[in-house]
């Protein structure tokens, strides 16, 4: 049997690592590559970073001249003749980014001869930092070169990761037929508030009504599609992320006290706040204990000064942006990972830290809940639960081991090749 | 016949490395040597030695007819003994002038006073022994607290410490409408005050070089009119306290300052209506002229002139507030190095690190900040004491 061909938009990819997107992309694109013939169109590549089996194009590498050559021999057919036009209002003051437009505007494909054009100036576009102001300059020109570098392809269906290639996943497919997969990593709501209805929304949601089909990496960002985007949840398929295997070790700590990590970007969505509150309430009950903070966002300063305030100076530590090395070398020490989070669709780093044998508690606001059932949880807001959950696995050492060996048994259902596997049932199923 | 009282103060912190989380529990070096020593030689080139060598060859031409005041904190000495040994005998040999007084301070150069009393002494009495041992010099009646801070607490402690006066910041809210330029009295104790003329001082320490002033450039005939002026007006003394680091570091020696001062030192010494003075001196030969009721802490720092270049922030209150929680368990340990670094860790310089004060003070908190943000100053500050914890606790 022939194998399918899947043409993957992607926006995040190592080595550019701003969160979870960029690892699960390589997650799935690794998984999917045993599968299925593959082809992934970045903003940005990089020579170090290759897939075996994966056709990995970077914008920012690409050979206007020798394109423009592979389309004029293509035989892809052009079945779309329309604009594609998404309804979005861009308004000033957007939490992702600023806008200038003042004025209720549409995002518009020209169409010269059905097809976009490009230029040298768009590729050059890519060279820098793939977010920035003009990122809805970026998803435009994206749109155009993803489109022109589609049609010297063959492929079966289109799988696009989140809002920043829904344009260019709408253009293929109403250029050339094929059936649209998006792949929601994250949401707005998620991202900006829950009551967000900003024009990244608006292009989540226009992109969700028109696709075929609907990736969620968790039953909890399914449910936010349905309730707060008005999806059919018949559309939306939960698949949720693997992990790669990880070379775990353990790092005797330094210090005498307990050690509870907190890892992510220090923005709402995570909740560094909730676990500010959390460390107090825990220090309060078992004081033998420090917390770091590691990562750096817009909460960071606040944090600090709340910190200092509340007089955990010298227990609570901040260690800002973190490599990965300095990461590990954290969860190798750590007693208890606890990740509040307010919104979360996924949460990998939650697997990370069950890879390391740290026991986990977790907010049931993050959809990585649902994979580690054996987790202690609480909602976001209950910080006193949250506390409590904290406290038994610091005092019980029993507990604490045998959360533990839960946490591996729940990881052996976690792979990548289970979501490939989903995916591609997927797939056959929109082809049929 | 107004008494120029000329005052210089010399301080070097030991300044902290860039202590990381991942340091706690493994790095027993809290410091950051290598910056420490390319700021003390910087400063020495540009500022210790040359104006060291001006100052004697005034003092010894002018033969008792010029005379300033030092105050040197203990770990400014510490490091020019160990590093620097060239500026420490020149300050030996100022001392040895006879024309130089050096006041009494903290040896941390701290703000131990507003913490602990007993502290507080220790490092007097500590400062008093490193003159001894470094200089082989005595220590005046006269005491300076870190930053000029003065309040009437601290007035009436001193003078049952048996000091006989004190310098203060000629702050608006204490002073109200009246001059500096007189010798007044504490309202909590007989000790007299000096209060700096920050007007006068700042012309030459922060004006001096200052192109968009109205009286730039700062010539010396402007400078001693300035002066006269005072005088005219009755002035018994203008106290000129200012950062020695002003002779060639603060102002570079290209913009002529070196040349401004010793021809102001020249024409001071023959002016009838002028002339110099120690802070001894002054306070021997004057009468106060009223009360100084300084409840709240004033000092020569920022606009504000009070306490809250080094707290005023929630980092700040929690970085003094951890350190002098130390204050117990580091005295039980009977450990001299550890109550050496403890000793270090109170320096005024850390916390002024921490401000996160914007604007034109803003400027100057970064200017002497070796960190990128206050916050940055915080955290490292704050995981240097987690280290020093453990140490405590062993």
């Amino acid at each position: 049997m022939n194998r399918l061909k899947v043409l993957m938009l992607g926006w995040e990819f190592p080595p550019i690592i701003n969160g979870g997107l960029g690892i699960a992309s390589q997650g799935i694109a690794k998984a999917l590559s045993s599968v299925v013939d593959l082809t992934m169109i970045l903003p940005k590549t990089s020579a170090n970073y290759v897939l075996d089996n994966v056709d990995l194009i970077g914008i920012n590498s690409l050979n206007l001249e020798h394109l423009k050559e592979e389309i004029s021999h293509s035989e892809t057919v052009i079945v779309g003749t329309k604009s594609v036009i998404v309804p979005v209002d861009l308004l000033p003051y957007q939490p992702v980014y600023e806008s200038e437009i003042e004025i209720q505007e549409e995002i518009q494909e020209q169409l010269n001869h059905n097809f976009p054009e490009i230029n040298q100036e768009d590729i050059k576009s890519f060279a820098g930092e793939i977010y920035g102001n003009d990122i809805w300059e970026k998803i435009d020109k994206y749109a155009k070169i993803a489109t022109n570098i589609a049609a010297t392809k063959e492929f079966d269906v289109i799988h696009a990761h989140d809002w920043m290639t829904f344009l260019a996943g709408l253009t293929i497919k109403e250029k050339f037929g094929k059936p649209l997969v998006l792949h929601i990593h994250s949401l707005e709501t998620d991202r900006a508030g829950i009551g967000s209805r900003g024009s990244v929304y608006q292009l989540e949601q226009y992109a969700a009504q028109q696709a075929d089909a609907i990736i969620a990496v968790s039953q909890y960002t399914a449910s936010v599609l349905v309730h707060h985007y008005g999806i059919d949840a018949d559309k939306i398929t939960v698949v949720h992320n693997g992990i790669e295997p990880i070379s775990a070790f353990k790092t005797e700590k330094p210090f005498p006290e307990k050690l509870v990590v907190f890892l992510g970007r220090l923005t709402g969505q995570k909740g560094p706040d909730y676990f500010l509150e959390t460390a107090q309430k825990v220090m309060l009950a078992y004081p033998n204990v420090r917390f770091v903070i590691a990562g750096t966002g817009e909460k960071l300063k606040a944090l600090i000064e709340t910190g200092a305030y509340k007089q955990l100076g010298t227990r609570l530590h901040f260690t800002g942006f973190s490599p990965r090395e300095k990461v590990f070398e954290m969860l190798s020490m750590a007693d208890v990972y606890c990740m509040p989070s307010v919104s979360e669709p996924f949460g990998l780093s939650a697997l990370e830290a069950a890879s390391f044998g740290v026991p986990i508690v977790i907010s049931n606001q993050a959809g990585v809940s649902e994979v580690l059932p054996s987790a202690l949880r609480a909602d976001f807001w209950d910080v006193i639960g949250m506390a409590r959950q904290i406290v038994s696995l610091l005092r019980d050492k029993e507990l604490s081991n045998q959360k533990v060996k839960e946490a591996y048994k729940d990881l052996e259902e976690v792979s990548w090749a289970f979501a490939a596997e989903k995916s591609v049932a997927l797939y056959e199923k929109l082809l049929s | 016949m107004s008494a120029i009282n000329l005052y210089f103060q010399v301080h070097q912190p030991f300044r902290l490395k860039e202590f990381s989380f991942f340091h706690i529990g493994r790095d027993y070096e809290y410091e950051n040597h290598d910056l420490n020593l390319s700021v003390l030689n910087k400063v020495a080139d540009k500022c210790y030695i040359p104006a060291g060598k001006l100052l004697l060859e005034l003092l010894q031409k002018h033969e008792g007819k010029f005379k300033l005041n030092f105050s040197l904190s203990g770990v400014f000495l510490e490091q020019i003994a160990q590093f620097r040994p060239d500026v420490l005998e020149i300050f030996k040999a100022l001392y040895q002038t006879g024309y130089v007084e050096f006041l009494s301070e903290t040896y941390y150069h701290s703000l131990a006073f507003h913490y602990s009393e007993q502290e507080f002494d220790r490092q007097v009495a500590k400062h008093t022994e490193a003159l001894q041992k470094y200089l082989g010099a005595t220590p005046s009646k006269v005491f300076r607290n870190t930053e000029l801070i003065y309040s009437n607490e601290l007035a009436k402690y001193l003078y049952d410490k048996g000091f006989e006066g004190v310098l203060s910041e000629g702050a608006d809210n204490v002073l109200e409408t009246r001059s500096p330029n007189f010798v007044y009295e504490s309202i909590a104790s007989p000790i007299l005050v000096l209060l700096r003329n920050y007007k006068l001082t700042d012309d030459i320490a922060f004006r001096f070089s200052d192109k968009n002033w109205k009286e730039w450039p700062l010539t010396v005939e402007k400078y001693t009119q300035f002066l006269e002026t005072e005088a005219e007006n009755g002035a018994e003394v203008v106290n000129l306290f200012m950062d020695y680091e002003t002779l060639g570091e603060h102002q570079w020696e290209d913009t002529g300052i070196f040349t401004f001062f010793t021809a102001l030192v020249d024409d001071i010494v023959a002016h009838s209506n002028l002339h110099f003075a120690t802070s001894t001196e002054v306070i021997q030969q004057h009468k106060s002229q009223g009360t100084i009721d300084a409840p709240r802490s004033i000092s020569w720092a920022d606009l504000e002139r009070d306490l809250s270049a080094w707290r005023s922030n929630s980092l700040q209150y929690e970085a003094f507030n951890k350190v002098y929680d130390f204050e117990k368990a580091v005295l039980a340990k009977n450990d001299e190095n550890l109550l050496h670094t403890w000793g270090k860790l109170q320096t005024s310089d850390h916390f002024y690190y921490m401000s996160t004060k914007q604007a034109s003070d803003g400027d100057v908190h970064s200017y002497f900040s070796p960190y990128h943000s206050p916050y940055d100053a915080y955290l490292y500050y704050l995981n240097i004491l987690s280290d020093f914890e453990l140490r405590i606790r062993g």
